[in-house]
């Protein structure tokens, strides 16, 4: 179960739903399923600003597509999960066994994030504080390049 | 899964795929924890588990990507089956649909995977042989037909469970055994005796800082 938060999406794989994603926001229709596929790649990525887009996109998802909201639950845990932002994550797994509580990948994702987080001590709870900083920073990024792109 | 967990010499990769409700998960948790799960739900995209088996004296690790069988999580759960040693491929012989759908999955599985990987056809819920709506015999011949494994199990009574994902493997160590399977190979689904424990993740964790770093210049 570890490796479901180590194993990372082939850079194909990401492009090509991105690609796909792409298209469909350029004609402003963009498909749940689209929308679900690109962000299950992104969450999957090496690179935490991808993961964060990928939980952006299903935040989305779960407010506005009934129908899979178990699946984006799922993947907002995991996406969290591999910020290292154990607590996030376990909100939303139990989130989930709210609902399904028997539900034996929920739980098992669930064991594991909690051997991680006492394997690490204090540090997912460190880390959960820099991500916070972490997406001001990206909050603020995005306003210095909107400054940048007036000049 | 305890940390000095590397005493094995082999690490395959296997994947189990087939239509919703065939019972893979249920194989899969039969064949890892020995116990049958009642009222398993859909899986979410990809479930993963681990069991240490030995074949011919040697310590083999199976790492093993259970699929999701639902429609919408198929174009991203084939990414799974690159460098997949070994593929389960099951349906249910109470489900006529499920059996039909085979030569579909079976095409994915050609396209996706390398030459050698072994496919291993599993007709599921032999137990229900009342309901049974697939016969033995035709299955068999399909099987054949395509050069595929095959046996009938049950997730349930775990009836030639341990057979199906044993024999998977044997074949497997067989064809490493003859020089079919190029282990140097970056897609052959198989590794020979893991890298330092840890030192991938390390990696990646400073991979993570670095990039962390270079998007903190606000």
């Amino acid at each position: 179960m570890n490796d479901l938060l180590n194993e990372v999406v082939s850079p194909e794989d990401l492009q090509k739903f991105e690609n796909i994603y792409h298209q469909q926001l350029y004609k402003n229709d963009v498909t749940p399923k689209a929308q679900f596929e690109y962000a299950w790649c992104l969450v999957r990525s090496k690179y935490p600003v991808d993961i964060k887009k990928g939980l952006v996109l299903l935040q989305e998802l779960f407010t506005t597509h009934e129908e899979g909201k178990r699946d984006y639950l799922f993947y907002l845990a995991l996406g969290n999960a591999r910020l290292k932002q154990y607590r996030q994550a376990l909100n939303f797994l139990n989130a989930f066994l709210n609902i399904e509580p028997n539900n034996s990948q929920v739980i098992g994702l669930k064991n594991v994030i909690e051997k991680k987080m006492t394997q690490e001590g204090l540090k997912g709870i460190a880390i959960t504080g820099g991500a916070i900083v972490a997406l001001g920073a990206v909050v603020s990024l995005g306003i210095s390049l909107l400054g940048a792109a007036k000049k | 899964m305890s940390t000095g967990q590397y005493n094995y010499s082999y690490i395959f990769k296997y994947i189990i795929i087939g239509d919703m409700g065939v019972g893979k998960s249920c194989l899969l948790h039969q064949f890892t924890e020995k116990k049958f799960m009642a009222d398993c739900p859909h899986t979410i995209g990809v479930e993963f588990g681990t069991r240490i088996i030995e074949v011919a004296g040697q310590k083999i690790k199976l790492q093993i990507w259970d699929t999701a069988g639902q429609e919408r999580f198929r174009a991203v759960t084939r990414s799974y089956y690159r460098g997949a040693a070994g593929a389960l491929m099951v349906y249910d012989i109470t489900r006529r649909s499920t059996y039909n759908h085979l030569s579909s999955w079976l095409t994915d599985t050609r396209t996706l995977t390398n030459p050698s990987t072994v496919i291993f056809l599993i007709g599921n819920k032999c137990d229900l042989e009342a309901q049974r709506d697939v016969t033995y015999e035709e299955a068999k011949q399909f099987a054949d037909e395509n050069g595929l494994m095959f046996v009938e199990a049950s997730a349930k009574t775990g009836q030639n469970v341990e057979e199906a994902f044993l024999e998977t493997a044997r074949k497997i160590y067989q064809s490493i055994q003859d020089g079919r399977l190029d282990l140097n190979a970056a897609e052959s689904g198989v590794q020979h005796k893991p890298s330092q424990p840890g030192r991938n993740t390390l990696n990646n964790d400073q991979q993570q800082n670095r990039y962390n770093k270079d998007n903190c210049a606000c």
